[in-house]
């Protein structure tokens, strides 16, 4: 069998840290968010998220989030082709996002077996750990079906997490049925959103936020020990930087992550959401 | 304060006039901690709901007149008794205890002590006294009650001549007679009670027999008598006159030379429910009328001077009675769509229930609280409603705590109950978050359930502000009834006359800094608008926490505040 030189792309919902981007050599198609009468790619120049979150909660109307057009899927597409034998094209969920369906159509160009298109079922780093870890992999083995299992295994062992510092931003976003049936209730609740089967889900509801927090410990340690982390925030660093000192005995410290979310998911949660990606280290037996 | 070892002593050679009052006093604390459910019982004659208020009324009076006595010749004592009883006695019930005393005052006049059979004696007086108040006596009342009562001392006195004994005989003894009246009187079994003058006696010698024992008074009853389940009792209650239940006419006449028995006959020519009692000096005079200016006019035009007019609309409290079950009843429903473990929680307040049923789904809330205990028998009531096999109780008051452990260890077969033992609302509530969060998708185990319910209880702090209800002496602060008091998990921390300030230094003394939420339930006697004000307030004292306003509707407590 012939080592094949494989190429990654994805979408900017993976939030996949820089360092790691350029090290595997993956390619990232932004999403976009609209607001103010005009659209703006997430790739930290049009859109830049610290300002964006810092502004967010008086952007009025409320701002949306779009997928990239298939043109802009396909001109990725063509340039990374030139480069490698077979391209893996990961996406945010089919059930969240036209992503998928702008890289199916975009995709179309090239042969079948030059490409293997992957919905996560997942988003943020639930997307970019089994694109890195597909990455490592191909690497490794130049082999399409290992890569395959690679990216099967962990994204089956990775799990997303959130906690909402509000419900505001759900409710103006529109996306309440998130939270499910919490919204409208007698008493206020601060949700912990997870996503599974490619939606997002409430995982708990619990009344204040360092009660949300432990429920990501939890959740978190319900996998360990860990492969991989990510710790998720918009503007909250500190509470991040908590989260990752609470895990640092079921994570390895070189494979923990402290990522600023994508607006795709941070203008719904709010900026001061915080969110855990745990990788159990099941995925490798 | 009594010891048990002091009870214990005297006991044995039975009561002096000390112990007699300290018992009396007992009687009255445990008549008034179950006066709701005495009420609550209230059909016969008229079904106002009163009859537990009235006998505590006329306990209290009779125990006024001795309070500050310094008087241990039992027969003097006695003598005070009676005479409270006859002034202050309400209702029916009220002067048919105050003929209980009298006769037991006649029959002990020359004791200095009671011995064993002086107390029967007194009891056998009393029966007779009681059954001679009423112009025609009817089975299946306290009468009843208290004749079984006085049998069983007649029946044990000479082979136990000792006090605590010959108590629990009576007490035991009425107990089961109450739990015949049903049977005596076909409208107490329509509608589903048991007698409540009766109820009421057998808690005020329960009470005496719980503080000779030395056991708490304020804890609440582990043997309420269960009221069979009622079919129509709303038909059962519909007046037979049809000009409705009329007046209930009460007052006092004082001269120097009255005739008791012309009153008497007078009287009882007017109206019914008829209860003449007194002396030449003093006549209670007790009668249901459709006009109430008859009576009045007639003891007016006698020449003796009234006191203590009492003049209700039993039609009205009739209607307010049935309108009051109904509401309970329909609110009460069961909901039998819950899969899986289904919770039932006491709360009172529409909101608060309404965030048990609705946020949560609790299944069922009983309604009770502080004042209102809900029995052994309403969570009986509620658990076999319910089609589910797994149930989770949640008292949410100390008080109420044993009734529901009662009821879960006597559930019905196929019934698995769990009780999580929650002392204040919002520690319920903080345990229905976990309820909701393991069971809403129906699928959850029972004990693992209880076990996150009960572990979620201690992550809340509860603060209270009420008024106090009588003076308190706190060390070196002294707290006048009627004064706002603040509570942090039952144990009082603060006082003052200002609401703002009270709540400033309860959460002060809470700590609330070190937390993150405060939610302020406002009860019925506080609105939306005063609530945001002192919430105003209170958040610019605390401009890091989240402040939440929620109408809880609760009766007594002007603000329930969790902090967590």
């Amino acid at each position: 069998m012939t080592f094949k030189k494989i190429r990654f792309i994805t979408d900017s919902t993976a939030d996949i840290p820089e360092s790691l981007l350029e090290k595997h050599q993956i390619t990232v198609v932004p999403v976009f968010v609209n607001y103010d009468g005009s659209s703006f790619a997430d790739d930290e120049k049009e859109l830049h998220r610290e300002a964006y979150y810092n502004k967010l909660q008086n952007i009025r109307p409320f701002p949306t989030t779009s997928a990239m057009p298939p043109s802009l899927c396909e001109k990725a597409i063509m340039q990374v082709a030139e480069e490698c034998d077979h391209i893996f094209i990961v996406t945010v969920s089919a059930k969240l996002s036209g992503v998928y369906n702008a890289f199916r159509l975009a995709a179309q160009k090239l042969p079948s077996d030059r490409y293997t298109l992957i919905d996560s079922l997942s988003t943020t780093t639930g997307l970019g750990w089994p694109v890195v870890i597909g990455a490592e992999t191909a690497e490794r083995t130049g082999d399409v079906q290992q890569v395959i299992d690679a990216i099967t295994r962990v994204r089956d062992a990775t799990r997303v997490y959130a906690a909402l510092g509000t419900l505001e931003f759900l409710h103006r976003s529109g996306r309440v049925g998130w939270a499910a049936a919490g919204i409208g209730t007698l008493l206020q609740i601060k949700p912990i959103l997870k996503v599974e089967d490619g939606e997002v889900k409430s995982l708990a509801k619990v009344r204040t936020f360092s009660r949300a927090v432990d429920e990501l410990i939890n959740a978190a340690h319900a996998h360990a020990p860990l492969d991989r982390l990510v710790v998720l925030y918009g503007i909250d660093i500190e509470g991040a930087y908590a989260i990752k000192e609470r895990l640092k005995d079921i994570a390895p410290p070189d494979q923990t992550f402290i990522v600023r979310i994508n607006p795709a998911i941070g203008t719904h949660i709010g900026p001061n959401g915080l969110g855990v990606v745990p990788v159990s280290a099941s995925w490798k037996s | 304060m009594i010891t048990r070892q002091v009870f214990r002593d005297n006991a044995n050679m039975m009561a002096d006039g000390y112990l007699v009052k300290q018992l009396f006093g007992a009687g009255l604390q445990w008549l008034e901690h179950n006066r709701d459910t005495v009420n609550r019982l209230n059909v016969f004659p008229v079904p106002d709901g009163d009859t537990g208020t009235n006998m505590h009324l006329t306990m209290r009076s009779a125990y006024l007149e001795i309070a500050q006595l310094e008087e241990t010749h039992v027969g003097k004592l006695s003598h005070a008794i009676a005479e409270g009883a006859l002034k202050g006695a309400r209702g029916n019930s009220g002067v048919i205890l105050s003929q209980i005393f009298a006769g037991t005052a006649k029959a002990l006049e020359q004791h200095e002590r009671i011995t064993a059979q002086a107390f029967a004696e007194a009891c056998k007086l009393s029966v007779e006294y009681a059954y001679k108040a009423v112009e025609k006596p009817v089975e299946g009342t306290i009468l009843t009650v208290s004749r079984h009562m006085a049998m069983a001392v007649e029946k044990n006195y000479q082979q136990n001549a000792d006090l605590i004994v010959l108590l629990k005989r009576m007490v035991f003894a009425g107990r089961a007679a109450l739990r015949r009246t049903p049977e005596m009187m076909p409208l107490l079994k329509k509608a589903g009670v048991v007698d409540s003058g009766g109820q009421g006696l057998v808690y005020i010698f329960e009470g005496m027999l719980r503080a000779l024992c030395g056991k708490d008074l304020s804890a609440p009853l582990l043997e309420v008598e269960v009221p069979e389940k009622a079919e129509s009792w709303e038909d059962a209650l519909v007046p037979e006159d049809e000009l409705g239940y009329g007046y209930d006419v009460q007052f006092l006449m004082r001269g120097s030379e009255l005739n008791i028995d012309q009153v008497r006959r007078d009287i009882q020519a007017m109206g019914w429910s008829t209860l003449v009692v007194g002396d030449n000096k003093l006549i209670k005079v007790h009668v249901h009328v459709h006009n109430p200016g008859e009576p009045l006019n007639y003891a007016i035009q006698s020449g003796a001077a009234l006191d203590d007019i009492v003049v209700e609309n039993m039609q009205r409290q009739y209607e307010d009675y049935v309108q009051t079950r109904q509401i309970q009843n329909k609110a009460a429903a069961p909901r039998t769509d819950i899969q899986g473990v289904a919770v039932i929680a006491v709360a009172n307040g529409d909101g608060l229930r309404r965030v048990f049923s609705e946020q949560f789904n609790a299944a069922h809330v009983i309604s009770g609280g502080q004042t209102m205990n809900p029995s052994i028998g309403d969570f009986q009531n509620a658990i076999s409603a319910l089609p589910n096999e797994d149930i989770i109780l949640l008292p949410n008051n100390k008080n109420i705590l044993l009734a529901a452990k009662q009821a879960a260890e006597h559930a019905g077969s196929g019934k698995r109950v769990h009780v999580v033992p929650s002392y204040f609302i919002p520690q319920g509530i903080a345990a229905m978050f976990e309820y909701a969060n393991l069971c809403d998708s129906g699928d959850c185990e029972l004990h693992e359930v209880a076990e996150a319910m009960t572990s979620a209880l201690s992550h809340i702090t509860t603060c209270e502000l009420t008024y106090a209800t009588r003076d308190v002496d706190l060390g070196n602060v002294r707290i006048e009834a009627g004064q706002i008091i603040g509570l942090i998990n039952d144990n009082l921390v603060t006082a003052g006359d200002d609401m703002a300030l009270v709540a400033a230094d309860l959460l002060a003394k809470a700590n609330v800094d070190r937390h993150e939420r405060i939610t302020v339930y406002f009860g019925s006697d506080s609105s939306q608008r005063e609530t945001e004000k002192l919430v105003e307030h209170l958040q610019a004292l605390h401009p890091k926490l989240e402040f939440e306003i929620v109408d809880g509707g609760q009766a007594l407590y002007p603000y329930i505040i969790s902090v967590e």
